[in-house]
């Protein structure tokens, strides 16, 4: 008799919660103290699209511009000084690659551009019968690893022991140079593709899709943008080369493994879009727009007496303090076995995970969509 | 999670108890359990574990080429760490397998995600202990080991081979991988709710949608590596109590603990808890899989503790005799120290920790070799003594239960 009271309760509940649900149309959860909770998800879209994502893309192209103008000055005039400026450029434009490496979504999903742009370990040899062979097809899916930054990587860093020996290559082979140049054109070809995708209708589509279904368009980032934290910041720029997957350090799967220290930088840059974007802070500004974080404090959101907010950016201040005190990834890798201070570093890395996997999508009631798999 | 989800969650639950409230408390009327393990859909078996099959297969060749000395260094690393195709094994399929002990060993979801420096440490001592059988044991294979002087001993008509401290590396290594590999695998990332329930598992389960081109689905088959690294090697997997033994890594000491009588009827509950909770899971009864969860966690947790237990007390008892048979002493104490150190993967009930943590393994492991500059061969029994209690004080066992 009891139990069936309590159930009518229960379902009566129900139906009023889902009542409830259908007045709000922008998806908002509810708050745990029962008061009802407005949060704009069509104004954090906007604040995602026009202030981060788009001026990022931005900053990125004219970083491309630079470098295509470097390799321009360099095969015009291969001297040792304009190898540096060339490599220079090469090192900003990376660097601002990570900018928007995590926003891999939309066009950029639909061409695959992460894997386009920044396969790697770029695959030496065959970066070396393209130069040979003079023809290439950059639109092959087999030839992902033998172009985009990595393989730059490896002529602009890794085809000599030093640069009057790289320089000596390119000066021999011209090849060498004629295919650092498709490449970088190959780069600005993909990213202004997706570029002009943004601005010719998709930024609105993507800000209207403003509900809370699986194909809402923040249900779908949140879960793109925490499989880039797993596997591509975590896993791929520390997990993989510090050999925690297998108990077999690869330091040769690095990024940008040719010019030691830079991986470490990358990784840095990339951490800090994540920590910008979770904070809605605006493309090159202090300014804070509508986020993930101040999603969370509409929520209310508290985990461990701590509000969840501040709590994933303590984590990944701690998981940033920890790697900008290693040496380069290769020396740390290389000259410690196991290679612990960087493997404590990856744990603060790998510590905000469950935070944004489990308790903060929990709250925004998103589910996630990849699962790990094991291979047994 | 939104209130509605979590209602609609309450409301779900209290259907089923309204439906179950009939019939036996505890298992619900759509929860069969058959008398062997044995599950299908659609008269296709589910069961599927030959990944750990294929794991445990490697442990033993591996156990035994440590004992070989004609064997090279980097011959047993591969081993350790196979690479699909090598020719490491004696074995085929072994050869052919992409599967390795190394990537597994303190692997679990629970434990280890998010310890990777831990995780590298416990890699590291198997690659020593590994190594040490190959510089310092092999090279005084046909020495008599002395104090301080790797060689070998006998013990009653075996010859065992020891360390300058009088341990087997090679124990150390097959005893140090029954945990490190087999029960951390097992309860810490197989048992895991984190693991069972991962992304759509509960809805693939429930709809019996089977992963592409297998017969199972998703969470059954998590459950089903959980028990194949206790059951992978028994000549009928469905009825494994029968051949006990047939691994030298948990399923032997399953048989060991069950044939003391102390702990008659471990093996049993232990088959009925993995049964039940496969049950429990194909019939969408989450609660009772996680509760045989905790069951099975703790009897395998309770293994190890008493076997820990058992050796050091086996080891004290032999010391203790006017003229100690050291190459016994030290084969037992070989065993414990591997027990002792399989502890840091065993399992609280109801806790994502431990019975002890990797550091106070340490402390025990410390003490054991510490009582004179030549290891075990000035160990005191009244250390063992102590170890073996202070290891059965956190179980439910004592120190004379597990002794015997």
């Amino acid at each position: 008799m009891k139990k069936s009271i309590l159930l009518l309760l229960v379902l009566a509940a129900t139906l009023y919660a889902c009542s409830s649900g259908s007045t709000d149309p922008d998806g908002a959860g509810n708050g745990p103290g029962g008061n009802e909770v407005r949060f704009d998800r069509s104004a954090m879209l906007a604040n995602w699209a026009d202030n981060i994502i788009l001026p990022s893309y931005n900053a990125f192209l004219s970083s491309h511009a630079n470098l295509s103008a470097a390799m321009q000055t360099f095969r015009a005039n291969p001297t040792l000084e304009n190898l540096v400026g060339l490599r220079e450029s090469w090192r900003a434009s990376y660097k601002s690659w990570q900018r928007v490496d995590l926003f891999e979504i939309g066009p950029a999903e639909e061409v695959g551009l992460r894997l386009q742009v920044n396969t790697y370990p770029a695959d030496v040899a065959l970066i070396e019968s393209h130069v040979a062979g003079g023809s290439y097809d950059l639109d092959l899916p087999s030839n992902r690893d033998s172009k985009g930054f990595p393989a730059l990587d490896y002529l602009l860093n890794g085809l000599g022991a030093d640069d009057a020996e790289i320089l000596q290559k390119f000066m021999d082979e011209p090849a060498y140079a004629a295919y650092a140049a498709d490449l970088i054109d190959d780069i600005g070809a993909r990213v202004s593709g997706v570029v002009s995708v943004w601005n010719n209708g998709y930024r609105d589509s993507f800000v209207a899709a403003d509900g809370a279904t699986a194909t809402a368009s923040v249900d779908r980032y949140v879960n793109d943008f925490i499989f880039y934290y797993e596997r591509f910041l975590r896993a791929g720029k520390l997990g993989i080369p510090l050999g925690v997957f297998t108990g077999t350090p690869a330091p040769e799967t690095l990024e940008s493994y040719y010019l030691e220290g830079l991986a470490n930088e990358l990784f840095l840059e990339g951490l800090d879009a994540v920590r910008d974007f979770f904070n809605g802070r605006h493309f090159g500004s202090t300014t804070q727009g509508e986020s993930l974080a101040s999603y969370l404090r509409a929520l209310n959101t508290v985990k461990g007496g701590e509000a969840l907010d501040a709590r994933i950016n303590a984590q990944f201040n701690a998981a940033r303090t920890l790697v900008s005190g290693l040496g380069s990834f290769q020396s740390e890798i290389l000259m410690n076995n196991p290679p612990i201070d960087m493997l404590q570093a990856y744990d603060e890395v790998q510590a905000a995970v469950p935070l944004l996997k489990v308790d903060m999508v929990s709250a925004m009631s998103i589910s996630i969509d990849f699962v790990d798999a094991d291979g047994d | 999670m939104s209130r509605f989800i979590y209602l609609l969650f309450a409301a779900a639950f209290l259907f089923c108890s309204c439906t179950s409230d009939d019939n036996n408390p505890g298992v619900g009327e759509n929860i069969i359990v058959p008398v062997t393990y044995s599950f299908e859909r659609n008269g296709v078996s589910t069961v599927d574990f030959s990944g750990q099959t294929t794991r445990l297969l490697m442990g033993e060749e591996l156990g035994d080429a440590l004992k070989d000395p004609a064997r090279t260094l980097g011959e047993l690393r591969a081993m350790y760490g196979h690479q699909a195709g090598n020719a490491d094994f004696g074995n085929a399929d072994l050869n052919a397998s992409d599967k390795n002990l190394k990537s597994k060993t303190a692997a679990s979801a629970d434990y280890y995600t998010a310890n990777a420096a831990e995780q590298a440490e416990v890699r590291a001592d198997f690659e020593n202990w590994i190594e040490a059988q190959v510089t310092e044991v092999y090279p005084n294979w046909n020495n008599l080991a002395t104090p301080g002087q790797a060689g070998q001993l006998a013990d009653g008509t075996s010859t065992r081979y020891v360390d300058a401290r009088g341990l087997e590396m090679d124990q150390l290594v097959l005893k140090g991988m029954l945990g490190a590999v087999m029960t951390d695998q097992a309860l810490n990332n197989y048992l895991s709710e984190q693991v069972l329930d991962a992304g759509s598992n509960r809805a693939d389960q429930e709809a019996g949608v089977p992963e592409a081109g297998k017969s199972y689905a998703t969470m059954e088959h998590k459950w089903d590596e959980a028990y194949g690294y206790v059951y992978g090697l028994n000549a009928d997997p469905a009825n494994p109590n029968q051949d006990l033994g047939a691994d030298e890594f948990l399923n032997k000491y399953v048989g060991r603990v069950e044939s003391d009588p102390d702990f008659s009827g471990i093996a049993e509950d232990l088959f009925q808890a993995f049964k039940l909770g496969r049950a429990a899971l194909v019939g969408g009864d989450y609660e009772l899989r996680d509760e045989q969860a905790e069951l099975i966690r703790e009897k395998i947790s309770e293994i190890i503790g008493i076997r820990a237990v058992y050796y050091l007390i086996a080891a004290k008892t032999e010391l203790e005799k006017p003229e100690p048979s050291f190459g016994t002493v030290f084969h037992d104490l070989s065993e414990a120290y591997g027990f002792i150190y399989s502890l840091q993967f065993t399992r609280k009930p109801d806790a994502a920790a431990p019975y002890f943590s990797r550091a106070e393994v340490g402390m025990f492991l410390d003490d054991l070799m510490d009582d004179g500059p030549n290891g075990l061969w000035d160990v005191e029994p009244l250390t063992l003594e102590e170890l073996a209690g202070s290891i059965a004080s956190r179980f439910e066992f004592t120190v004379s239960q597990a002794g015997s």
